[in-house]
C-alpha cells in the first residue's frame, strides 16, 4: 500500500491540475460578471471531441491542443456576445439559469454528433509509454499533461500581472464602472475574459479528453469538482483556485487508494471542513459575492 | 385579479384536475403521468419558495427530492413500511437533508449559496451512487409499491388511487404554500429578496427566516420525492443530481418564477417533455434547453408570470393586496451591489 502512495500523489497532483484549470476559467468568468458559467463543462467536452476529429483526420496531436481550444473560445465569444451579455445587468443567477439551459442542449448535440457513448481518444505515439523520474516511473502523457497546464497557468499570471491589459482586467474586477470612466470599453473586457475562460477550459478538455476519455457528459463530470475547488480556494481568489484544485485532487487520489468508496464524496467533506472553519475559502475575500 | 376570481379560478383548476382520469385518455395521456406531473409540481414549489419568493438560487433541491425518493424505497425495501409511513419517512428524510445542509448553506447569499447549494448537494448523489450494496448504485432500487393499511384494512394503491393521493398533496402543497407567501412570514422572505440589509435594520434575524424556509422548501422537496419513488416505484441517484435540480429551476422559471400556480404549469411542460416527446424525437432536450434559454433572454417572467403582466397592465394602487405574486419576483430588478453592469 505504502509504495503506492507516490505514484498515487502524482497522480492526484495532475487530477488536481486538472480541477485548478477548469476552476480558474470559472473564477475569472464569475469575478468579473458574478457569471456561473454552467456551459463550462460542455466547451471542454467541446474542445476535446473537436481536437479528436481533428487527429482522426491526421492533424499533429500538439496543433489540436491549440487549434480546438481556440475554436471553442470562438464559439464561446458567439454565446457570449449574443447570449450572456445582455444579462449582465440582471441579477448573476440568470446567466447561471441561461447556461444550464445551454449545456444542456450541448449535451444532446454531442450525443448527435458523435454518438451517444465514449469514443476512443488516445495520446498520441510519442507520449504514450513512461518515463522515469529518477526516483519513480510515470506515464509520459502525464507528465506533459502537468507541464502543459503549468504553462498554461504561468501565462495567465504573467498576463494578468504584467500586461496593461491583464491590469485593466483587474482593476474591471473590483470597479467595473470606474474602470469604464477612465476611458476603457469594458465590453471587450468581458469578451476577452470570457475568451480566456473557454481557452482553458478547452486545452483542459483536449488533455482530459486524452486521460479520462471522451464522452459527452467528460466536460461536465469535470465541473463538479471545479465547483467544489472554487468553493475551497473562496470565491474570487485565483490563487485560491489553484491551491483549491490541487487539495482536492490529492484528497480523491488518496481516498482511492485507501476508501475507494468514498473517492467522490472525500472532496466534499474537504469542503465542509473548509467551510466550516473559513466560511469564505480559504483565500476567499469576506463579503465578495455575498 | 381578485380575491374571488382567483378563488374561483383555482376552483376550476381543481376541479378539472380531479376528472384527470377520465379527461387524460382524451389526450392520449397515462393517469400516471398526470399523477407525475401533480407531484413534480410540489417540488418546484419547493424551488419557488427558495429561489421566486426569498431570492436564493435553489440549485441542489434534487438532493432533498431524491433523498425523499430513496427515504421511501429504502423503508419499504428494509422495513416494509406500508403506504402512508413511506410517505412520512420520505419527506421526513427531505427535512432532514434540509437541516444538514442548513449550517452550510446559511452562511451565504446569491450565487454563493447557489454554488454550495449545487456542490452539497452532489453528496447524497455520490453515496447513492456508491453505496450499491444498500441502494443498488448506478441502477437504482426497484421497490413495488406497498400496501396502504389503516387499521386491520388494505388495500392496493393502483395507479387510479395512486393519482387521488396525489391530487390531495398537491392541493394540501397549494394551500399551504400560499398560506405561507401571503403569511408576515412569507412577506418577510420577499422583503428579505428584495432587499436583505433592510430587513436587518429593522431588527429582524434574517438567518432565521431563511432557515425555516429552507426546512419548509426540503420538506416539500422530500414529499415531492417520496411520491415521486412510491408512483415509479423506483428510486436511482439521478434523482439526487444536480441536473434535476436544474430541472426543477427550469420548471419553475418557465412557469413563472414567484406565482402560486407556476409551478404547476412548469412541471407539466416538463413532466410532458420528458415523458412523453423525449420518447419520440431525440431533439427534445436541445428543444428544451433552447426554449430555456429564450425564457431567461425574453420573458424572466415565465408562462404565467407573462400572463398575468399582460393581464393587468393599468398600473394597480400602491399596497394593492390582491398583487403580492407579482411583487414576489422582479426579474428586472437592478442587482444590489453593482457588479457586472
Amino acid at each position: 500500500m505504502i509504495e503506492h502512495i507516490g505514484p498515487q500523489l502524482f497522480n492526484g497532483l495532475v487530477l488536481g491540475a486538472f480541477y485548478a484549470i477548469v476552476a480558474l476559467g470559472l473564477s475569472l468568468i464569475m469575478n468579473l460578471t458574478g457569471t456561473i458559467n454552467m456551459a463550462h463543462g460542455s466547451f471542454m467536452t467541446l474542445a476535446g471531441y473537436l481536437a479528436y476529429t481533428m487527429v482522426l483526420r491526421k492533424v499533429p496531436f500538439g496543433w489540436a491542443l491549440i487549434l480546438a481550444p481556440l475554436i471553442a473560445v470562438l464559439v464561446g465569444i458567439i454565446v457570449e456576445r449574443t447570449l450572456v451579455r445582455p444579462l449582465y445587468k440582471r441579477e448573476p443567477f440568470y446567466s447561471l439559469l441561461m447556461t444550464f439551459g445551454l449545456s444542456l442542449m450541448a449535451e444532446e448535440a454531442f450525443r448527435l454528433i458523435w454518438g451517444p457513448n465514449g469514443v476512443p481518444f488516445s495520446p498520441p505515439p510519442a507520449l504514450a509509454g513512461a518515463a522515469s523520474l529518477g526516483f519513480m516511473q510515470f506515464p509520459t502523457f502525464r507528465i506533459f499533461i502537468v507541464v502543459v497546464l503549468l504553462i498554461a497557468i504561468a501565462a495567465l499570471a504573467l498576463f494578468l500581472t504584467r500586461t496593461r491589459f491583464g491590469l485593466r482586467l483587474r482593476a474591471a474586477v473590483q470597479d467595473t464602472e470606474m474602470i469604464a470612466a477612465l476611458g476603457t470599453n469594458t465590453q471587450v473586457l468581458y469578451a476577452v475574459n470570457f475568451s480566456l475562460g473557454i481557452f482553458l477550459a478547452g486545452i483542459a478538455g483536449v488533455l482530459a479528453g486524452g486521460m479520462l476519455g471522451l464522452s459527452p457528459t467528460s466536460g461536465n463530470a469535470l465541473l463538479m469538482p471545479a465547483f467544489v475547488t472554487v468553493i475551497i480556494g473562496g470565491m474570487g481568489s485565483l490563487f485560491g483556485s489553484i491551491v483549491g484544485g490541487l487539495l482536492v485532487g490529492i484528497a480523491i487520489s488518496m481516498t482511492t487508494l485507501f476508501i475507494p468508496a468514498a473517492s467522490e464524496v472525500s472532496m466534499y467533506v474537504l469542503m465542509a471542513i473548509v467551510l466550516l472553519v473559513r466560511p469564505r475559502g480559504l483565500f476567499g475575500e469576506e463579503g465578495i459575492f455575498g | 385579479m381578485t380575491a374571488r376570481k382567483e378563488l374561483l379560478l383555482s376552483a376550476a383548476v381543481v376541479v378539472l384536475f380531479a376528472f384527470g382520469p377520465w379527461i387524460s385518455p382524451l389526450m392520449h395521456l397515462d393517469v400516471s403521468i398526470v399523477s407525475g406531473v401533480l407531484v413534480i409540481a410540489i417540488a418546484v414549489m419547493s424551488v419557488n419558495l427558495l429561489l421566486g419568493y426569498t431570492g436564493l438560487p435553489a440549485f441542489g433541491n434534487a438532493a432533498y427530492f431524491g433523498l425523499g425518493s430513496y427515504g421511501a424505497a429504502l423503508s419499504v425495501k428494509y422495513f416494509q413500511v406500508h403506504f402512508a409511513e413511506a410517505i412520512v419517512i420520505g419527506t421526513v428524510a427531505g427535512l432532514l437533508g434540509g437541516l444538514i445542509l442548513a449550517p452550510f448553506l446559511l452562511r451565504r447569499r446569491g450565487i454563493y449559496f447557489g454554488l454550495l447549494s449545487i456542490a452539497f448537494g452532489q453528496v447524497f448523489y455520490f453515496i447513492a451512487y456508491r453505496y450499491t450494496d444498500v441502494t443498488g448504485g448506478e441502477d437504482g432500487m426497484q421497490v413495488p409499491r406497498p400496501l396502504f393499511v389503516l387499521a386491520n384494512a388494505h388495500a392496493t394503491v393502483s395507479d387510479f388511487g395512486f393519482y387521488y393521493v396525489a391530487l390531495a398533496f398537491f392541493v394540501i402543497a397549494v394551500i399551504a404554500f400560499r398560506t405561507i407567501v401571503r403569511s408576515p412570514f412569507g412577506r418577510t422572505l420577499i422583503a428579505i429578496r428584495q432587499n436583505e440589509p433592510r430587513v436587518r435594520y429593522l431588527g429582524l434575524n434574517t438567518d432565521r427566516f431563511i432557515f425555516v424556509a429552507l426546512l419548509i422548501s426540503s420538506t416539500m422537496a422530500g414529499l415531492s420525492g417520496a411520491l415521486s419513488g412510491l408512483l415509479i416505484n423506483f428510486a436511482f441517484p439521478l434523482q439526487l443530481d444536480w441536473h434535476q435540480s436544474g430541472y426543477f429551476v427550469l420548471s419553475m422559471i418557465l412557469g413563472g418564477a414567484g406565482t402560486v400556480w407556476g409551478s404547476l404549469v412548469g412541471a407539466f411542460i416538463y413532466v410532458i417533455g420528458n415523458d412523453i416527446i423525449s420518447t419520440i424525437t431525440s431533439w427534445w432536450q436541445i428543444f428544451l434547453g433552447a426554449l430555456f434559454v429564450a425564457c431567461v433572454l425574453f420573458f424572466p417572467r415565465g408562462i404565467l408570470g407573462t400572463l398575468q403582466a399582460l393581464g393587468r397592465r393599468a398600473p394597480q394602487a400602491f399596497g394593492d393586496d390582491d398583487d403580492d405574486d407579482h411583487a414576489a419576483f422582479d426579474p428586472h430588478a437592478v442587482p444590489e451591489a453593482g457588479r457586472g453592469v
